[in-house]
Formats: structure tokens, sequence, C-alpha cells
């Protein structure tokens, strides 16, 4: 059961107390089939509302102002519902977390609900499939040719922004290419534009069909030319698998199994479901120095928290107010190089509200805290007082159905954390409610939910 | 790597030295963030310029509004208070800052100023978090710097050491005041932990200890000048009484937010550099009164400056290179740095910029704090004379 928890902790947001009752007694391969079962019959995503205004070049400003504000808050209800899918078990786990990598691998930032949702259904689409497929649909994103101006790269004056990350960033990686290959590669990918609707839209007058010369090849390349070439290399599959053993395993890197692995991705021709089962279905990724070593990013923490609760929000900004307090709004990393993960995650306040959270839950304690204004705020937001949910406590109590008392800490304690505790047990028994089991058991899920060892997955 | 920090037995927090010690942390540096893109050109403004007028009809401050220190430039006239301190010899004004390919995003610029890269590159530490990293004199306590907010910015991010935010003293001690972490940290075997468990003790222990020392601190001096009744006046008032309190903190980080004026600019702009001005009017006095403002520098920026052209909702929209203050009890050469910006020499209707900002900080960190400027920007950078 513990490499179960590892493998949903890792391809998922962990188990919900359902799903570990159901998975007693399932073998290991059982898991990983559902997994990929589950995550092969993924439910498509909702679109938004769509905006009122229809885009158009000749929009008056107020229209624009109006489509911007509509725009801006469907961008609000896509990042509410995205998070709602990784906290709920009726959606695939694995195909919310495969997602959640690949958005930060391919980091976009966006003002737009429409154009959001759109590049959601792109990645999700060949989240499993061929990495050249979901690399050459994202330089055909409008979110993403807009974030990285590939609009402006016209034939008389590139811009090669779009061009140096997917060297740099998405696909090969720093010391693989030279100055001049970018410059090469940004003249392939001119005319590769969106329209005001947010739909791809090659403009034949604006792209450079003469020759350029890109890895030491010469020919009248276009982007997706450029994307095979770059693919044609060994060390891209050696970035990409590095970077999803670093995401998927350890940070810390075992470089013989990334040796190994991106062999194996690139002689598959870049199959990611095949990369991601081959990682799944090994020994090494169960052993003792995987497990429990990550930090929980803010989304798989707050995930996790809601699966394991059942927490409903009374009011649904509190799934904004969460990404931005802890510090992983969807659509707005840090910058194109995606969220650095690991000790970045923790500051003091990042810490403290990771600690309390689940006090703040359970409505123990009530706290004050302000999240940063957005850079257009006219004034000082206000700070959130309470977060009003209600919990369904029921799924977690039976894991401790036929566990006498005394054991009810490492019946919980197995469930909810994935690094074991260095101090002794009997500490709780100061901070718990003495009272019924249930009291007992409900103030000692939220101590061990207050752990720094529940950060870790 | 952080070995050395993990290698101190955690839960003794590393900066019980500090506490006990609590001298003062010598030269300290006060860090102002203008959030939003001041508007640079309505600030310092070139008020004899025709040009100023021709782009900003009805926007352009006239003559006699502005407060005029030179024969070309004067103050917006919300700057009242910041007149008395150029004045008297304490401000410095670097005209036209800014750096190469200028970007205008707010996230992005912002970001850029932050992090100290250039805008080719992506950091994901701050200039000040670095400064922490290299192992400076002090760095070891986590409020070495301090940002009045709860939550913490990009800038005072580093790898292994970052600063410390603190929205108010009271708040920050009652998130903290919880009798089964602390227990938990007394009890917890640190040799037991995993590297990146072992990290979260460590900074759990090390927020436990500061906000009890944080809150002390807050305690021991009220300051009887008076601070705008605003939160950033507020947040200032915080600064000066630690300050007086021989806090152990170098570092201070204070924002101000809502420059980000594209429609009807005048007032709303002249309302923010009022209650800037008269904060740091207070600021400066309250340090003066107990002989603190000679160790004191005043740092202000924003993540860019605005179009020179007006737009169509009397306001102005993104633009590039901007005004930055400087403001001290030993400035070395106040008044202003550079000439007032060219407006006939514009890239696609922006400033261009005259300074980089890395400059300002590379002075800041090799010549105020004493650190290794070059390491902490990953390259060299002129060394400007204003301290």
């Amino acid at each position: 059961m513990e490499k179960i928890q590892h493998l949903y902790w890792r391809a998922g947001f962990g188990l919900s107390p359902r799903e570990w009752k159901e998975m007693q007694g399932a073998s290991l391969q059982q898991a990983v089939d559902r997994l990929f079962r589950e995550a092969g019959a993924d439910i498509p995503v909702e679109a938004p509302p769509p905006p009122s205004e229809r885009p158009s070049r000749n929009m008056s400003e107020a229209q624009k102002k109006k489509l911007q504000g509509q725009e801006r808050e469907s961008l609000t209800e896509v990042r509410k519902d995205w998070l709602l899918r990784m906290s709920n078990p009726r959606y695939s786990a694995f195909m919310e977390r495969m997602s959640l990598f690949w958005h930060g691998h391919f980091a976009c930032q966006s003002f737009s609900g429409t154009l959001a949702f759109q590049q959601l259904r792109t990645i999700r689409k060949y989240a499993f499939g061929r990495f050249g497929d979901l690399v050459l649909a994202i330089a055909q994103d409008p979110a993403m040719i807009r974030y990285l101006n590939n609009q402006q790269n016209h034939k008389d004056k590139p811009n090669e922004n779009f061009a140096r990350e997917l060297m740099e960033l998405f696909t090969i990686g720093r010391g693989h290419y030279t100055e001049q290959d970018i410059k090469e590669a940004a003249r392939a990918f001119t005319g590769w534009s969106s329209n005001p609707q947010g739909i791809y839209t090659f403009r034949p007058q604006a792209h450079d069909y003469g020759a350029k010369t890109f890895f030491g090849k010469t020919g009248a390349f276009d982007g997706s030319d450029i994307i095979n070439l770059i693919l044609e290399r060994r060390e891209t599959a050696r970035f990409i698998t590095r970077k999803i053993y670093r995401y998927f395993v350890n940070e810390k890197v075992d470089e013989g199994l990334v040796d190994s692995l991106s062999r194996q991705f690139y002689d598959s021709e870049y199959d990611i479901g095949q990369l991601m089962r081959t990682i799944f279905e090994s020994g090494w990724f169960y052993e003792p120095h995987n497990i429990g070593v990550k930090i929980k990013s803010p989304l798989e923490l707050v995930a996790g928290i809601i699966r394991t609760l059942d927490v409903r929000f009374i009011d649904d900004k509190a799934l904004i107010f969460l990404q931005r307090a802890l510090g992983q709004v969807l659509y707005n990393p840090p910058n194109v190089a995606g969220w650095p993960g690991g000790k970045s995650w923790i500051d003091n306040a990042t810490l403290m509200m990771r600690l309390n959270l689940p006090g703040y839950l359970f409505q123990l304690s009530e706290f004050s805290f302000r999240v940063k204004d957005e850079p257009e705020a006219a004034q000082q937001g206000k700070a959130l007082r309470r977060i009003d949910a209600t919990l369904d406590l029921e799924p977690l109590m039976q894991i401790l159905e036929g566990v006498p008392r005394e054991s009810y800490y490492d019946a919980f304690a197995s469930f909810l954390l994935q690094a074991k505790p260095a101090f002794n047990p009997s500490l709780m028994a100061r901070y718990t409610a003495q009272g019924s089991n249930w009291d007992f058991a409900r103030t000692l899920a939220v101590r061990l939910m207050s752990l720094p060892e529940y950060q870790m997955c | 790597m952080a070995t050395t920090s993990l290698m101190v037995p955690s839960f003794l927090p590393a900066s019980l030295g500090g506490l006990l010690g609590g001298s003062r942390s010598g030269k300290i540096l006060i860090v102002i963030q203008l959030s939003g893109g001041n508007d640079g050109l309505n600030t310092i403004v070139p008020y004899r310029n025709d040009v100023y007028y021709q782009n900003r009809p009805r926007l352009g401050l006239q003559p006699s509004e502005v407060l005029q220190v030179s024969d070309e430039l004067g103050f917006n006239p919300g700057l009242e208070a910041l007149r008395g301190l150029y004045d008297k010899g304490l401000l410095s004004i670097v005209n036209s800052v800014g750096y190469p390919n200028p970007d205008r995003s707010h996230f992005r610029s912002m970001d850029i100023w932050q992090t100290g890269s250039g805008s080719e590159a992506n950091w994901s530490t701050g200039w000040l978090g670095r400064y922490l990293d290299s192992e400076c004199e002090g760095c070891v306590n986590p409020y070495h710097a301090l940002e009045l907010d709860d939550s913490l910015s990009l800038a005072l991010k580093g790898r292994e050491r970052s600063g410390f935010a603190m929205g108010k003293p009271e708040q920050l001690r009652r998130t903290n005041d919880n009798a089964f972490l602390k227990a938990v940290v007394q009890a917890s075997d640190s040799h037991g932990h995993e590297e990146q468990v072992s990290y979260l003790y460590k900074v759990m222990a090390d927020t436990q200890a500061s906000a009890d020392y944080l809150y002390a601190q807050s305690k021991v001096y009220q300051s009887k000048v008076d601070f705008p009744q605003t939160p950033f006046g507020q947040d200032l008032k915080q600064v000066a009484e630690l300050i007086t309190a021989d806090t152990a903190t170098k570092v201070y980080y204070v924002s101000l937010t809502g420059f980000d004026t594209h429609v009807n600019q005048k007032s709303r702009q002249e309302r923010l550099l009022k209650e800037y001005a008269e904060g740091v009017k207070a600021l400066v006095e309250g340090l003066k009164q107990n002989n603190l403002f000679e160790d004191v520098l005043i740092l202000t920026f924003s993540e860019f400056g605005r179009r020179v052209k007006q737009n169509a909702s009397n306001g102005t929209d993104h633009g590039t290179a901007n005004n930055v203050f400087l403001i001290g009890g030993s400035l070395a050469r106040p008044g202003f740095f550079n000439a007032a910006p060219d407006l006939l020499d514009l890239d696609e209707g922006d400033l261009k910029y005259q300074a980089d900002f890395r400059d300002i900080y590379a002075t800041i960190l090799g010549k105020w704090l004493e650190a290794d400027a070059g390491g902490i920007l990953q390259g060299t950078h002129n060394m400007l004379p204003f301290i």
C-alpha cells in the first residue's frame, strides 16, 4: 500500500480515503493500469462562458475594455475549475498531474480565459502522446504565441523570443545550440500568428521563405522543420527526460537512470505515455530514497487536502486566494521558465500558511492574510480572514474502522504522511482531544496535516 | 548547498547570537517599490520642454504647478515634502534608469527589476535574496532582510536563504503562536530528517524565533512623528520604530501600489506621490531625531516609466526608462544624475535609458552593504558616485 500511495502522490494528488479503501489488496500493477485507464477515459474540460463581445480589429476602446474584463473573469473560472478537477477523484488525477507538469514546462501567462482554456485542451490532448506533436501544437497555440510575441515575428523584423525559449526551455536546453541557430529558427517561425478571435493563423506575407541554416543543415525550413531537427537531437530526449525525472521521481537526479530512460524515449519517437509507464513500473521508483522527498507544490498540497477532507468551499474565491497566498497561480508562472519548485516554494509566510491551513479549514483558528496586489490594482486590497468550507470527515474516519484507539496514530500517519516524523508520537497525547474516539481522531488528523512532514510527497 | 546552515542544530535557532548581541546592523537599506509603473515624466517634470507639452496637451503639468528645482526640472506638486529633502542635500535623482530591450509587461518588468536579470534571462532568485545567499555578515538571521507585507517578494528570495515577510507584528506572532508546532520543533530529532524536511524544520524554527523577536522589537519604541494614516505610511512608521529599536535587520522592503494610471492620471498620481513623500519625510525625521539617518539609504524605484505621449483617457500607457530616487544622510553627491530625458530621441515612443538599474544595485551592494556586487549580480556594472 505504501507503494501505491507513493505512486498516487507522484502521478496524482494522493489517494482520497475512499480510493485508499478501494485499493486495499490491489497489486501495484493494477494500480498503474488503473491510472492509465482513467487518463485514457478523461472527461473533457468545459469551456468557460464565451464573452459577449466578439473580438475584432476595429473594436472601440470601451468594447475592448469590456472584453478584457470578461476574459479576466473567465480566466478566474478556468483557474478554479482546474484546481477543482485536481481535487476531485471523479476526474483522472494522472491526467491533471501530467497536464500540470506540461503547463509548468510550457510555462505561459495569459489574461484570457478563452485562450487559457484552449491551451489547456491542447496540452491534455497530447499529454501522453508524442512529445513532437505537443511541441508543434504549442508553437501554434495562440496563448503561447501572444506570450512570447510571435505575432511580432515578421520576416522584415524577426522576433527571437519564441525561438529562444523553444530551444532553451522547451526542448533541448542550453549549451546545444548557437545564437545563430536561434536567429535562423526565428526566421522559420515568422508568420505563425493568431487572429483577434484567438485562432492560430499562418500569415504568408510575414513568413520568410528563404533558406535557413540550422544545426548545420540548410533548407527553406519552416517552424515544423525546425522542431523536427531539434527532435533529431538526442540531447532533446535527455533534456525532457531529466525534467520529467526531477518532477515525478526525485530532484536529486540519478544520471545513469536518466541516460537509459532518455534512450528509450528517443527510440520510441518521444512516446510520453510509454516513458511514464516505464518509470511507474520500475522497481527503483519505489525505493525508499525516492519516497516523501519532494516538497508538494501549492496546488498539489491544496488538491491533496481537499481530497482527504472532502472540502467544499462556501465561497469558491478561496480557490484563487490559496493559489495566490501559497505562490502558484495557474496561468501565471513567475516567468517562461516555469515554477522552480522545491525549496523555492518555501519562505516564512508560505510555510506558516501551509502549516496553519488545515487548522483554518477545521475552523480552529481565524487568520488574516493579504495577498499581493495585482499591478493594475488602484489601491491596496483587503486581507482575507476566513476560509469558510464544509468538510466531510466520514470517509477519512473509515480508515480507522476496526483499528483500536491506541493505533489511530499509526493508521492516520501512514495514510497522511509520506515522510515519517522524527519525534516520539506520545507527544500527540498533549495536543489531541481526549474525549470521544471521533474527537480524538479529528484532532489527530488536523495535527498530522499541520506537520512539516505533511508538506512532503 | 546549505550544508553549513543545516549543520547548525536547527532547533536552537541559528539566529540566537543575533538575538543576544542585537547590535545595530551598521548601514541600513530601505527599498521602496512603487508598483504599477509610476509616470516619471510627471514626477520630475521637464517644465521648459515644448515637446513635453506637445505630447501631453492635457496631462502636462504647467510651470506654475510644478515645484521648480532647476532651470529645467520641477517636482510634481504632490512631492512638496520631498522637495524639502532635496533642498537639504538628502536626495539624489538618477534620470532615465532602465535596461536594454525593455519589457512593457508589469509582471515581466517587475521580475527583471526584482531579480536583477537582463530582459533576455529568466532568473528565479531576487537580487536581495542572492545578497543573503552571499554569506554576508549577519545573514543567518532570517530577518536580516525584512519585507513589510504578509507575503514575500521575489526580490528577497534566494537559493538557500530568503528574507522575511511580516505584515503586522501582532498578526505574525498570532500566526506562529502554535504550541503544538513549537513542541514538535523541540521534540524532533534533527538528524532523523531527510534534507528537504530538515529545511522545512529550519524555516519553521527560525520563523517561530523571529516572530517572537520582531514582536518584542516592535514594542521597544513608539515613534511620535506624524506618519500618513495609510497602510504604506504605517509600514514606514514600523520601519522607523524597528530601526530605532536597534533591530538586527539590514534591509527593509516596502511597497506602495496604484501607479498604473491609464485613466485620469493627474489626481491619482499626485495623491500617491503625496502619500509617498510625506511618508518618507516622516521616516527621515524620525530617524534624524535618533541620530540614525547617516546609517540609512532609501532606494525608490518602479517597474517602468510611462509613454511620453499621453493616451486618450487622460492617462499614460506602459513605457520604459524612469527616474530612481536615493535618499540618505550620507549621500556623496546629492542632486541629479544624468541629463533630463531627451524627448526627441525616443525608441518607439519611449524614453531611452541612460543608466542601467543594475549599476545602482551594484553601487548599493558594493559600497553600502559591502557585499560582492559582481557575484550577486553575475556581471560587472558601473559604480555610480551617489554614495
